[in-house]
């Protein structure tokens, strides 16, 4: 202990000698380091989202029947001999039948369907076959989405979608009593037609399955909307059902909605053995890309679309790849800068001072203690550059991280954001399908998949931080340090 | 005991050879205060370095109390300048931004003594050499030529050295100064029983050591001894 001390307190001395040069070090220094920490902390809150974006979509598939994606678009409906097909390819743990029809207002059925016709003017033709198709039976509930609420999406403004000249304002203003059909899924386990499971507030989930079942389980905002609550009956087609449990899907759109039994659904709506959509659970993530190549050879890639989760994944997964990519390249790029900045200083110390290097091996200190001192003096300026740094990266790392986020998937952002944007008519009346969750999907871009980089600092940060500083300081000091080695007393006597 | 025996020093520069030292032989009891004197470029500094193990010779033994510096592994040679030589140089060579004290501890340090110890001693030395208790703490590039001189000859004495080679030590002194430093020497060396080895060209300072020794080309003569 006794003879480190000596050496520490005169590193640290002679760290100060010049304070001049030593300010300016450390402030580059601590520049290159609060870069790295940021690159470091980048990369780990994107190497965080990727894992969740990745856990978010599981190793589910979904198969929609070919060209309807979301309710929206047309193509035969999926039986159950696709399903029998489906749970038979390799890899496939199970797979689970939904049929998600539209339920209009009984009471409000005829109004809302002039309401629709009115405001498709002629122009709207994408409109019209992407969006409004029928509903396939009635209900005595009422939805507690109010069509103003969703405004222009509902047809009510042909603008909106035909892009032609303004038709006219007029027609919102005189727009008729207008509601919004129920969506229906028809589930055989109480799960979303994703796969997810339903969170329940109140009651129990679906356990009578069979085709005479009154059971059903109702969004939130619909229940409070028609005063039900656990035990309450209402009607769909000419049967009562039941309220078996009351759900919360978390947003207001997805909880005006009810879940029924499957075969119930078949057969009030008339449709036996039909499917709207199948989800499949893969037995693992790497699996899930040739699980998809199959399922779509098996059932036939015309008549099916099997898409994983959204369809915006893989791009942002790629492009936050990049992100990872380039934050590591940068990190490792700015711990050598900061290496060398402390390499070269160092040397310049060591050729400065030759002479005192010579006075100290002439009165007896030995290569080891002076490389040591000169080891310390390079610690010091490392220390102070990365708290420094330090402060630097924590006010700095989560723009910088947001800002190669953003800067890296701009692109496929505006891309998902436009594609989708132009039968973006059609959304209000759609939902006979798969259910809004994968439609509203596909409006979301990547960039609003990835949201924004958490960048917290968990423990790998800062043991690859302190590692990499480890590493500069190695690079910095040891090389300096391994030279006054070789430097000899006789130095003390050059130039005498 | 120092004896030196036909020590001889080589430099190759470009295809050219010089010999500095060319066959030395000399010794000194122990306690003798002894001068060389040398015109510039006789090899002096050359001839001190090798009786330090600053440098190694080309050829011939120092014997420092029946040891022979010349077969010495490299750490061996550390040892022998911390414990067994002190140095002290024309030009001072002090630690700038260290105090005088510290200056004087350094030695201590490297050889281990605790930092109560070392700093007592060093206050010790500096008294001894005639440095007031006000300098002590006073940063040695804020001390006169001749106090830092006084430093040096403190730092050069701490781990109780049996020699001491003083190169040229009154050379940026004036010559008051550079007399005081030359009494001192030599009431340490008799004093401490401690040789103390002094190069220089001033044959004035030289007139007040024990022994006078000349080198000229390469040759090491002892001033008066033909006469005698
Ligand atoms: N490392 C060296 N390489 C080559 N020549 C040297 C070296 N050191 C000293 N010399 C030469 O040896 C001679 C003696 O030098 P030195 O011992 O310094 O003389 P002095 O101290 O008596 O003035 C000089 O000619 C000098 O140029
Ligand atoms: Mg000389």
């Amino acid at each position: 202990m006794e003879p480190i001390m000596g050496v520490v307190s005169r590193s640290v001395g002679n760290a100060f000698r010049n304070k001049i040069r030593t300010s300016a070090v450390v402030v580059i220094l601590a520049v290159a380091i609060a870069l790295a920490l940021s690159m470091l902390v980048a990369n780990q809150g994107v190497g965080s989202k990727v894992d969740s974006l990745k856990a978010s979509v599981g190793n589910s598939l979904t198969i929609n029947p070919a060209g309807s994606r979301g309710g929206l678009g047309g193509g035969q409906p999926l039986t159950t001999a696709d399903l029998t097909k489906a749970a038979a390819v390799t890899h496939v743990d199970s797979a689970t039948g939904t049929l998600a029809v539209r339920l209009g207002n009984s009471a409000a059925t005829s109004n809302s369907q002039t309401g629709g016709s009115t405001a498709a003017s002629g122009n709207a033709a994408p409109t019209g076959a992407g969006g409004r198709f029928g509903t396939s039976g009635t209900t005595s509930l009422v939805s507690a989405v109010a069509p103003g609420q969703l405004g222009q999406r509902n047809n009510s403004n042909g603008n909106s979608t035909g892009g032609s000249g303004s038709s006219s304002s007029g027609s919102t203003a005189a727009r008729p009593a207008f509601s919004i059909p129920i969506q229906a899924t028809g589930v055989s386990t109480s799960t979303t037609a994703t796969g997810t499971a339903l969170n329940l507030t109140s009651g129990k989930a679906l356990s009578d399955f069979a085709p005479t079942s009154t059971q059903s389980l109702v969004g939130t905002t619909l229940a409070t909307k028609n005063n039900l609550k656990v035990g309450s009956t209402y009607t769909v087609q000419d049967r009562t059902m039941t309220v078996t449990g009351i759900f919360d899907s978390g947003t207001v759109f997805d909880n005006n909605a009810v879940y029924l039994p499957l075969a119930a659904t078949q057969t009030l709506t008339g449709q036996d053995g039909q499917l709207s959509s199948i989800s499949v659970m893969v037995d693992s993530i790497d699996n899930v890309a040739a699980t998809q190549t199959a399922l779509t050879s098996t059932l036939g890639a015309t008549n099916v679309d099997v898409t994983s989760g959204s369809a915006n994944l893989q791009s942002a997964i790629t492009s936050l790849g990049t992100v990872a990519n380039i934050s590591l390249i940068a990190y490792i790029a700015s711990l050598i800068a900061a290496g060398l900045i402390v390499l070269l200083i160092m040397i310049m110390v060591v050729r400065e001072r030759r002479r005192e290097i010579g006075v100290l091996k002439a009165i007896g200190a030995s290569s080891g203690t002076i490389g040591a001192q000169f080891t310390v003096e390079a610690l010091v300026l490392v220390v102070m550059g990365s708290v420094v740094g330090a402060v630097i990266a924590a006010f700095a790392s989560n723009p910088i991280a947001n800002a190669l986020v953003s800067g890296n998937t701009s692109s496929s952002t505006a891309a998902a954001g436009r594609g989708p944007g132009a039968g973006g008519g059609g959304f209000g009346g759609g939902g006979g399908g798969g259910g809004f969750e994968r439609a509203r999907g596909a409006f979301a871009g990547a960039g609003q998949l990835i949201g924004t980089i958490s960048t917290s600092v968990g423990w790998q940060t800062l043991a690859f931080g302190v590692l990499g500083i480890l590493l500069i300081a190695v690079l910095g000091a040891l090389i300096p340090a391994l030279l006054t080695a070789k430097v000899r007393p006789i130095e003390v006597l050059r130039g005498e | 005991m120092l004896t030196v025996t036909d020590v001889v020093k080589t430099f190759k520069s470009g295809d050219q050879t010089i010999k500095p030292v060319n066959g030395v032989t000399f010794s000194l009891e122990q306690g003798t205060f002894a001068a060389v004197l040398g015109k510039s470029g006789s090899g002096k500094s050359t001839l001190l370095s090798l009786l330090g193990a600053l440098d190694k010779a080309t050829s011939g033994d120092v014997v420092v109390d029946g040891v022979n510096i010349s077969t010495l592994p490299d750490r061996k040679l550390t040892a022998y300048r911390r414990d067994d030589i002190g140095f002290v140089f024309q030009a001072y060579h002090l630690i700038p931004n260290l105090s005088a004290r510290e200056n004087v501890m350094l030695p201590m340090e490297f050889a281990g003594v605790p930092h109560k110890e070392r700093a007592a001693r060093a206050a010790e030395l500096l008294t001894q050499v005639g440095l007031g208790a006000e300098m002590h703490s006073r940063k040695a590039n804020k001390l006169s030529g001749g106090m830092q001189q006084r430093v040096a000859i403190a730092r050069a004495l701490a781990n109780n050295p049996k020699l001491i080679l003083a190169d040229e030590p009154t050379g940026n002194l004036d010559d008051e100064t550079g007399e005081l430093i030359i009494d001192l020497l030599r009431k340490l060396a008799h004093e401490n029983k401690t040789t103390i080895l002094v190069v220089t060209h001033d044959h004035a300072l030289a007139t007040r050591t024990d022994r006078r020794f000349r080198l000229a080309r390469g040759q090491l003569t002892e001033d008066g001894v033909q006469a005698a």
